[in-house]
């Protein structure tokens, strides 16, 4: 019936998904199993390594994915920092999670590929060490605003703790250049990326799909947070009603 | 009927993966000149790369379920205050 519409039970209308987060979520679900079929059907097997570096299509992506929302989160601190509103804190925290998110699979695909391909689950070289130090800063960021009980002030101190953090992406990044080691120069930036020519549209493939699935869940994070406010706008207004009828009574009673 | 704790489970699901890529420390890697189209590197690489796989979608798929779950509960929580407060 044209016009009539099921009510929601469950969800108030203006928690619905807008149209656009609803084409995103589609979009995505349409780019996973083509990046998978980019990945194993279409990209040759590389010759060293075999098999194995395939890990590299998630991996990879997995990585820029985590300095996305650390990167994400320092820009929108500063803008908090600067501006005080709440909208870039809640931006901030949810890009913060999707960041640590990202990075607890750099961190658990990475000593899976080097495994096989240099025999040692983990060395201490700059790369591997400076990312579990980044992983390490977020999850106290997240840890943080998980135990304050001042809301301000937790903001203003992950806001901090967020800029400070991402400090360490330059270094990860630049690692393998400034101190030699076993981890490779992933991708240069001159000559074609060092990849070839299939292999580098089903990692492109892999990043954008990785990007949307960033982005799905960044909206969904931030309604959430969202959300939260408002039940804690809502229970405060709650706590004021009784308050306020007994006031008004009181002050019926006294005239 | 015990309550589902994503952490238990996907901590169990980790170890159960690691467990499953224990490779004798008698295979030589694949940098230190190991050939990658021997069978056996073959099927050592296989099973790497299925766990590895294994364990993207896995923390994918854990955070969007906690995700959608504290979505859930936060959206029912909203509802519920807002008819005892009568909007």
């Amino acid at each position: 019936m044209r016009g009539a519409r099921i009510p929601d039970e469950r969800i108030p209308d203006d928690m619905m998904r807008p149209m656009w987060s609803r084409v995103l979520q589609i979009t995505t679900l349409l780019a996973v199993p083509a990046s998978l079929y980019m990945v194993f059907v279409v990209a040759p097997i590389e010759e060293k390594m075999g098999v194995i570096q395939k890990i590299f299509y998630f991996h990879v992506p997995s990585a820029f994915m985590a300095f996305l929302g650390v990167g994400l989160c320092a820009v929108m601190s500063v803008l908090y920092l600067v501006t005080r509103q709440r909208r870039w804190d809640l931006v901030a925290h949810a890009a913060a999670e999707l960041g640590v998110v990202f990075c607890t699979i750099v961190l658990i695909t990475g000593p899976i590929w080097a495994r096989p391909v240099w025999g040692v689950w983990w060395t201490g070289e700059v790369r591997l060490t400076s990312t579990l130090v980044l992983w390490l800063i977020y999850v106290g960021y997240l840890l943080l605003r998980q135990n304050a009980e001042n809301r301000e002030q937790a903001a203003r101190w992950a806001a901090i703790t967020g800029i400070v953090g991402a400090l360490d992406m330059p270094i990860i990044y630049k690692s393998v250049e400034w101190w030699r080691g076993l981890h490779p120069v992933v991708l240069k930036m001159s000559g074609g990326g060092g990849l070839d020519p299939v292999m580098g549209r089903a990692f492109a493939a892999c990043v954008v799909t990785f990007t949307l699935l960033f982005l799905c869940l960044l909206v969904e994070r931030v309604r959430l947070g969202r959300l939260e406010d408002e039940v804690e706008s809502l229970e405060q207004q709650a706590a004021r009603r009784p308050l306020t009828a007994a006031t008004d009574a009181g002050g019926g009673s006294s005239r | 009927m015990t309550a589902f704790e994503p952490g238990t489970f996907l901590a169990g699901l980790l170890s159960g993966l690691l467990a499953a890529i224990q490779d004798s420390p008698a295979v030589a890697p694949i940098a230190a000149g190991a050939s990658a189209v021997r069978p056996d590197a073959v099927e050592r690489g296989l099973r790497f790369l299925a766990t590895a796989y294994s364990v993207v979608w896995t923390i994918l798929g854990t955070y969007l379920v906690i995700l959608s779950f504290r979505l859930r509960r936060v959206s029912r929580q909203v509802r519920r205050i807002r008819e005892r407060l009568g909007l």
